[in-house]
């Protein structure tokens, strides 16, 4: 089953349409939304959770598509938006006592547990916490009533790099369940490069590309050469070059390129900022 | 829907403090025989603001944002809002209440019959305040449904004043105008019901 399916979803805004949206998250699996800021993943975010209304197309959250269940349906995903959206005045303590009368199957114990790990005072209200621990708290609620399908909304964004890390592990180690699944949104892409299995890039409302990672990083490669080098290389095997006074630097399909030249590997940001600047 | 009002009480301990304090202020002043109707009156419609200032903290902290991730319909969303506003408005309703009483029963003028118009008066007030600013607030947001507020502590202040001159100041007046009281406190929560009717099918609508 695929924890998330999206059928030609639509939705537009003075200044921006998302069109003929499709996508898809096998159960298991994480996915990275990534895109620059105003690229509308927050937009294909709240279309999923039903905050903002669809114009077209179909959701289908963990093998339920009707509108009608979306509440039952939200028993199952943890969320954890950009501004975590706790009230201010209220302590991990009494956020867990809010979130027991709110989730059926809310956990007291893995909050606990949880609380204790990233180390979050259980007294202290949430507008004295730094950015790190509200992302942190926000985490441990989502992940403390069982969630199936965690959807997180730049959660990385601005979070110091040890904290990052901390958050990247406590992701995969949920994922560990074959029946958990992530869909992360970000525009640092070094955090989803290290977390997920599949990236999706969305440029403008557009997705330009939906494909497993490693299967990405195996296809293209980046490669440094001289005019002349260059000038003999097939042009199917180029995607994109940049001169520069040392030679030339392209970007290549690795399967295009002839035996015996040396292509080192790409990162996906390298990849996504190369796309997007084709698609403008 | 436990959850959302557990959230409210939190919130309402922390944020309402002062809310309460010019309660109690204003209470005194009326137990002490000044201020006419606006100042007995305006405690009641004063807890019919609080769920108010409850969104507006809601607004900023964007808990409406995330509530809507959370198991929730829209509708509870909007119903946890309406019944903390009854809660409250009913505790401050009844301590009203008694402190008049008290106040009438301590200068011999107490007539047991007057109380049911007394809280008549009092609910329709508070249930009309808070009736005709939560629509907006879940319509437009708290910033933009203030102006609502303003329109609606507006007109009470003009009805209070209104009220004083035409009956005078005296609280220890009589308070059997008839049987129209009779009919005010059904009115306000007809009023009431269909405030909460239009929040939830506003509410439903809005997106975040």
């Amino acid at each position: 089953m695929n924890a998330l399916e999206i059928k030609n979803l639509s939705k537009s805004f003075p200044g921006f349409q998302l069109s003929d949206f499709n996508l898809t998250l096998p159960a298991g699996c994480i996915l990275g939304l990534i895109g620059e800021n105003g690229a509308g993943k927050s937009t294909v975010i709240k279309l999923i959770l039903g905050m903002l209304k669809k114009e077209g197309g179909s959701i289908s959250i963990l093998g339920k598509e009707n509108a009608d269940t979306l509440t039952l349906v939200r028993e199952d995903v943890g969320v954890v938006l950009d501004e975590v959206g706790i009230p201010e005045c209220l302590n991990a303590r009494q956020v867990g006592n809010i979130m027991r009368h709110t989730f059926g199957n809310w956990d007291d114990t893995e909050y606990a547990r949880l609380l204790k790990q990233l180390s979050l005072p259980e007294n202290k209200p949430f507008r004295d916490l730094s950015r790190g621990m509200k992302m942190k708290l926000g985490i441990a609620v989502a992940l403390s009533h069982h969630s199936r399908l965690l959807i997180l909304d730049e959660a990385t964004s601005g979070l110091d790099p040890v904290v990052r890390d901390e958050v990247v592990e406590m992701l995969g180690a949920f994922t560990r369940d074959e029946n958990h699944s992530i869909l992360i949104s970000s525009h640092i892409v070094s955090d989803l490069e290290r977390l997920c299995d599949y990236v999706a890039f969305l440029h403008k409302g557009r997705l330009l590309l939906v494909e497993e990672k490693d299967r990405l990083l195996e296809e293209y490669g980046i490669l440094h050469c001289t005019r002349e080098q260059f000038d003999r290389l097939p042009c199917a095997a180029v995607r994109r070059r940049k001169e520069t006074p040392y030679g030339i630097e392209a970007i290549v399909r690795r399967e295009a390129i002839p035996a015996g030249i040396h292509v080192s590997p790409i990162s996906i940001e390298e990849l996504f900022v190369f796309m997007v600047k084709e698609a403008r | 829907m436990k959850g959302l009002l557990l959230k409210d009480l939190y919130m309402a301990v922390k944020y309402c403090r002062a809310y309460l304090l010019i309660a109690v202020v204003f209470l005194a002043v009326s137990f002490a025989g000044q201020g006419g109707f606006f100042v007995m009156f305006y405690p009641c419609i004063f807890a019919g603001m609080i769920p108010v200032t409850l969104l507006g903290y809601d607004e900023r902290s964007k808990w409406h944002v995330y509530s809507g991730a959370l198991p929730y319909t829209r509708g509870e969303i909007v119903s946890a809002k309406y019944l903390v506003s009854l809660i409250v408005q009913c505790a401050m309703i009844l301590l009203t209440a008694a402190v008049h009483t008290l106040r009438l029963s301590l200068s011999g003028s107490f007539v047991p019959q007057n109380l049911f118009a007394l809280l008549s008066v009092l609910s329709a007030m508070s249930l009309v305040s808070s009736s005709l600013t939560l629509p907006f607030m879940f319509r437009f947001g708290v910033e933009k449904g203030r102006i609502a507020y303003y329109v609606t502590v507006g007109i009470f202040c003009g009805c209070s004043a209104a009220m004083t001159s035409v009956v005078g100041a005296d609280l220890a007046m009589d308070l059997s105008f008839g049987n129209a009281f009779a009919l005010l406190l059904p009115a306000a929560a007809g009023i009431y019901a269909l405030s909460w009717y239009l929040s939830i099918l506003f509410y439903k609508k809005r997106e975040f």
